[in-house]
């Protein structure tokens, strides 16, 4: 919403400065997203003359012009297309800020030509778009007059972001009526004659509102013959063009002036092109209707429309048509005022993409009380500039005055509000406000909403209103502060036990140079199939292809974060990221998500060799660590995901969910994301693991012993199926009390062997907590190690 | 035989001396049982008393003296031999290490930390909502409803898949309802707050299609206004680290909330850089208020018993406030360059 501190005037007799009027407007809750004082920005430029003009000798489109600025002439080398003999335009000199394209001015040469300033547009002036050519200005304005003065620009300009609430506040009457209520200033009483009376004409075109919908509930029009249409009078193409609106003949500038002045949209119809009676309707399937912003809409059971009785001549509430519409050939003119429903605008204006100032208006509900004064204000308008017969008014429809009545309680405020306003200022506020109280007394009162604030329901919405009156600034900080109870709460608090869980991960991968990423939560369609994501997944409204799917893995956005950072010269590359992947449309779960690509390690001295399964197996064990499981006490097979590599990559289970999975990607993913760059990928399930023992700060205590360790080394020929996480489990199990260690430390395949067999070599750390052991006991217990692994899984030692 | 020559002979002969061997020829050449000095001694028992002290004496002081001279001149030979060897060890100490790529944690993460901490020391507990949500919790019930204006607030992302009630399912554009899942499973006292992803179909410098929020909540039978801004300035001044932080608070609205507010700190421009804290310009930091009886009868929660405050903090713009970060795209597309430059290591996280 538009609007400049003289028309504000109009409405609001005030003292208040255009900043502190700016400064208000935030403060009681219209907050002012811009505000334009071009006579502090613009003073310094000047109207000047050029005196005469050559071509650049070195450029063809540019001229060397003389310009007069009145007190002293300067070489300009100027583009623009409309240089001429005698042009008087604005100046701005070296040195000077250009707001408009945000450049400082120096002196210098152009193409080996000296300029010492700039004749300027309205773009570089920053007062509009245009740049096509220089600004022209009367030949009587004498130069060294300030382009303030020269362009009428000491009408400051305000931009304020109307909340949808605040329908109301979509007029300056609203706004001006809203800072009265601030004691900014005495709202201007506004004194409306009905011209009822004046003629004795029936309107030849009638209204009728089909009963299809609840879409309109009155209209009323006046039909006026023998208008003249020409330009507006100069004061509304300043009002308008002052806000940026483009002014284009008086019954159109009329109506647009009255719904940016009253907030009280309206409509012109041009009455020869009218045939016969109006009717208000919901549209037909196939109808459409070529509108005023020259585009052609089809249109639906969701649109309410003005027709005459062959064609669809406006989108009610929204936009006119062109073929109806007014331009300066208009003699005979349709004036329309009515009451569309708010949602019923909202959805049509929806559906077809229109926002208008029409529409944001109706859809946050108009003034009831304001249709016959809108009517009279517009027929008013039109005979004083255009002239012509007006009819008497013709309406349909029964306008629904529903009055809200409120019964408010004075102590209710400083409950929710925090401090006391005593009830006669906080009844001042409501009265300034329009809000008409009966039955006062010291606890209670009854409250008539008026007619304009269609957001008001309830006594909460009067204590919001005396508060924004009244002003935030007093409403006092009180500390907030934790008990005993809801510590406990916090400290049992799943989401925040995941929270330090995740921070303890962040660490552990920080340290072993591990970058975290924090990416989409969607993929692209080519990722969602690649890596098996479900269709019921799919956004319908993507804001492109690449995020046309919720991811069911974090893989493909990975891959194309390792791909670009490739690019970008970096070769060994450790990323993270722990956040959620979706699986279906109520199955969400936080991962975390680890990518490896470090295989080009070609620094020799610095260099541990490139990462590989093993490497991985690693840290998955070292964060399982950390989360308090050893990593050998899951179940492990073999991945069959076809993300991964099928001879490379392991899947972890607790019961039977999955907790990890980890490996190579697959070669065919590879080549199509990454070059065939080699990489790793983990994915650890953090949802389906116990949160009580990933929370827990000790696990069980370590072993400890003064008496001396025995280790001793075993290598047995398996089958090659043979998983050996289930051979750990077994040694574990044969003397808890004295196996305290068993590390893998050694694979071998080889014909000898067998084709279908493997040599796993290990070692074995035994303690006692008693005693030292004797040859005896330890030979009892390799003996048994034999025979267990020998009979258990069908191996067969090594010597 | 003369003491002192049979001294100086053997002083010489040590000089030569290069390795353990020889010195140990040398011992017994002079000091073993049939060695020259040795021999000396022997000669004692010739003497008279008087030449035995003074000659025996003697003898003493050179065998003394020679043994110091093995002594020292073996540790030097013992020296020597470990200095070559380790001469041989010497290794390229100049050998430049490659660039370091150590881990680096995003600065969103940072931010949610801090934001629960200082949270959590307000009493605020963690919850949790998902990111894919029903039309009714994202907005009907927090009071939006279908036609609403407010509804173009904000620009929905929906999926093709419909829920119970026949809507297409929505990416929360919001934290909000959040609120809703917890009133609907709790009465009162409520204390959270619920940081996480939301989405809105928009995507330049400042608006990504994904973002983060915290939202809070807290319900109770008195929680007023004053809280409420208590609570966040509180907050304000604790993630900014700025104890003399300058806010605003204005009115507003949102459906949710009754009053509605939202809250500025103040800032000015110095060199190019944004200061915060202070000066006469102020930027928009969160939007909160009196959580609207509306919304609490729709959670079965009794308005007329019970009354909060709710607020909803853009967890990626304090974040790029904070660090002086303009592009909020680079949060998210894992460039590792401004992972390495804004990301934090281990020993600032």
């Amino acid at each position: 919403m538009k609007f400049t501190y003289s028309w504000l005037s109009e409405h609001l007799d005030t003292k208040l400065s255009p900043e502190e009027i700016a400064e208000t407007l935030t403060n009681i809750g219209l907050e002012v997203e811009n505000f334009i004082d071009f006579s502090k920005t613009h003073s310094h430029f000047v109207v000047a003359t050029i005196k005469d003009f050559k071509k650049h000798p070195n450029a063809d489109r540019l001229n060397l012009c003389t310009v007069d600025d009145g007190s002293k002439q300067y070489q300009v080398v100027c583009g623009a297309s409309n240089v001429k003999k005698d042009l008087k335009g604005i100046f701005a000199k070296e040195g000077q800020y250009i707001p408009g394209i945000d450049l400082k001015l120096k002196k210098g040469k152009i193409r080996g030509e000296t300029s010492e300033g700039m004749m300027l547009s309205e773009k570089e002036l920053g007062l509009s778009d245009e740049h096509e050519g220089i600004i022209e200005l009367k030949k009587d304005i004498p130069n060294g007059t300030d382009a303030v003065q020269a362009l009428n620009l000491n009408d400051p300009v305000y931009e304020i972001g109307i909340t949808p609430n605040r329908g109301d506040c979509l007029s300056v009457r609203g706004i001006a009526r809203d800072l009265a209520a601030k004691g900014c200033g005495k709202l201007i009483d506004q004194k409306i004659n009905s011209i009822e009376n004046k003629s004795a004409n029936k309107s030849p075109i009638e209204w009728k509102i089909k009963k299809d919908s609840n879409s309109c509930e009155f209209v009323v029009g006046r039909h006026f013959t023998n208008v003249n249409n020409t330009k507006s009078p100069d004061w509304l193409v300043k009002r308008l063009s002052s806000i940026g609106l483009r002014p284009i003949n008086a019954l159109v500038d009329i109506t647009n002036f009255i719904t940016i002045d009253q907030g009280r949209p309206l409509h012109v119809f041009d009455a020869d092109k009218i045939h016969g009676d109006l009717t208000i309707r919901l549209a037909n399937k196939d109808e459409s209707l070529e509108a005023l912003d020259n585009k052609k809409y089809t249109l639906s059971s969701l649109n309410t429309v003005i027709s005459d009785e062959k064609n669809v001549l406006a989108i009610a509430g929204i936009i006119g048509g062109t073929t109806s519409g007014c331009d300066e050939s208009t003699k005979n003119v349709f004036l329309e005022v009515a009451i569309f429903n708010p949602s019923m605008t909202a959805k049509s204006g929806r559906s077809l993409n229109i926002s208008s100032d029409a529409r944001q208006r109706f859809e946050r509900g108009i003034d009831k009380s304001f249709v016959i004064q809108g009517l009279d204000y517009a027929s008013f308008l039109i005979l004083k500039y255009c002239g012509g017969e007006p009819s008497k008014s013709t309406d349909f429809g029964v306008i629904n005055h529903s009055e809200k009545k409120i019964t408010y309680h004075f102590k209710k405020f400083e409950k929710i509000i925090g401090f006391i306003i005593d009830y006669k200022t906080q009844i001042k506020y409501l009265k300034s406000l329009g809000f008409i109280l009966n039955n006062e007394n010291e606890k209670s009162c009854t409250v008539k909403v008026p007619s304009w604030r269609n957001d008001i329901e309830a006594e909460i919405d009067l204590i919001e209103e005396i508060v924004r009156i009244h002003g935030f600034e007093h409403i006092k900080e009180v500390k907030v502060t934790t008990s005993n109870e809801e510590q406990t709460i916090i400290n049992q608090s799943i989401s925040n036990k995941m929270h330090n869980i995740y921070n303890r991960l962040r660490k552990i991968l920080a340290s072993k140079d591990y970058r975290e990423v924090v990416s989409f939560s969607f993929h692209s369609e080519n990722n969602h199939h690649d890596l098996g994501g479900s269709n019921v997944l799919k956004v319908s409204n993507a804001i492109s292809e690449d995020h046309g799917y919720m991811r069911n893995t974090m893989i493909g956005n990975h891959l194309n974060i390792i791909e670009n950072n490739r690019k970008k010269g970096f070769e060994n590359q450790s990323i993270f990221e722990i956040g959620p992947i979706y699986n279906d449309i109520s199955s969400q779960q936080n991962i975390i998500s680890m990518m490896i690509s470090n295989n080009k390690k070609f620094n020799k001295v610095f260099s541990n060799g490139s990462f590989e399964f093993y490497d991985l197996t690693n840290q998955i064990s070292l964060l399982f660590k950390e989360l308090n499981f050893d990593i050998r006490q899951f179940k492990i097979n073999r991945s069959s995901s076809e993300i991964f590599h099928p001879g490379r990559a392991a899947e972890l289970h607790q019961g039977k969910k999955i907790v990890a999975r980890y490996g190579s990607i697959h070669p065919e993913l590879t080549q199509k994301y990454t070059k065939d760059l080699k990489v790793f990928a983990a994915e650890i399930y953090l949802d389906n693991l116990p949160i009580e023992a990933m929370s827990l700060y000790k696990k069980s205590k370590s072993f400890e012993s003064s008496f001396p360790f025995s280790e001793k080394d075993f290598s047995f020929i398996f089958n090659k199926d043979q998983n050996l996480f289930e051979v750990y489990k077994a040694l574990l199990a044969i003397d808890k009390k004295l196996i305290h260690e068993v590390e893998f430390f050694d694979q071998f395949y080889s014909k000898e062997i067998g084709e279908g067999n493997k040599s796993i070599a290990f070692r074995i750390k035994i303690q006692s907590k008693d005693k030292t052991l004797g040859e005896k006991e330890l030979d009892e217990i390799y003996n048994k190690v034999i025979s267990i692994i020998t009979d258990k899984f069908n191996a067969q030692i090594r010597n | 035989m003369d003491i002192k020559k049979v001294l100086d002979e053997a002083t010489k002969e040590l000089i030569s001396c290069e390795d353990e061997q020889s010195i140990h020829f040398l011992r017994v050449k002079y000091l073993g049982k049939k060695g020259l000095i040795t021999d000396l001694l022997k000669t004692l028992k010739d003497l008279t008393d008087n030449e035995k002290k003074e000659f025996g004496s003697s003898v003493n002081i050179a065998k003394e003296n020679l043994l110091n001279q093995i002594s020292v001149k073996s540790e030097q030979i013992r020296k020597n031999k470990i200095n070559e060897k380790l001469s041989q060890e010497s290794i390229e100490i100049t050998f430049p290490s490659p660039n370091l790529s150590l881990g680096k944690i995003h600065p969103i993460s940072k931010t949610f930390t801090e934001v629960i901490d200082i949270f959590g020391n307000m009493g605020f507990a963690v919850a949790e909502g998902p990111d894919i949500e029903t039309d009714f919790n994202n907005f009907t019930a927090l009071n939006i409803p279908e036609d609403h204006p407010a509804r173009e607030m904000q620009d929905t992302f929906y999926l093709e898949e419909k829920d119970q009630e026949g809507k297409p399912f929505v990416l929360r554009t919001h934290t909000s309802p959040v609120q809703i899942r917890t009133m609907n499973e709790n009465q009162p006292p409520i204390k959270i707050i619920a940081p996480g992803r939301t989405y809105r179909c928009d995507s330049d410098s400042t608006h990504s299609p994904m973002f983060h929020q915290v939202e809070g909540l807290l319900i109770n039978d008195s929680a007023n206004m004053g809280h409420l801004k208590g609570t966040l300035v509180n907050f304000c001044k604790d993630f900014f680290q700025i104890n003399d932080l300058k806010t605003r608070f204005r009115p507003s609205y949102f459906p949710f909330t009754e009053p509605s507010a939202e809250m500025d700190i103040a800032y000015s421009v110095v060199d190019n850089q944004i200061k915060l804290g202070e000066g006469d310009k102020w930027l928009e930091i969160l939007g909160c208020g009196m959580v609207n009886p509306k919304v609490l009868d729709n959670c079965k929660i009794d308005s007329s018993k019970y009354q909060g405050y709710a607020f909803g903090i853009g967890l990626d713009r304090i974040t790029m406030l904070k660090y002086g970060l303009t592009d909020i795209r680079s949060f998210f597309n894992g460039n590792f360059n401004w992972l390495d430059e804004n990301g934090f290591g281990l020993g600032r996280f």
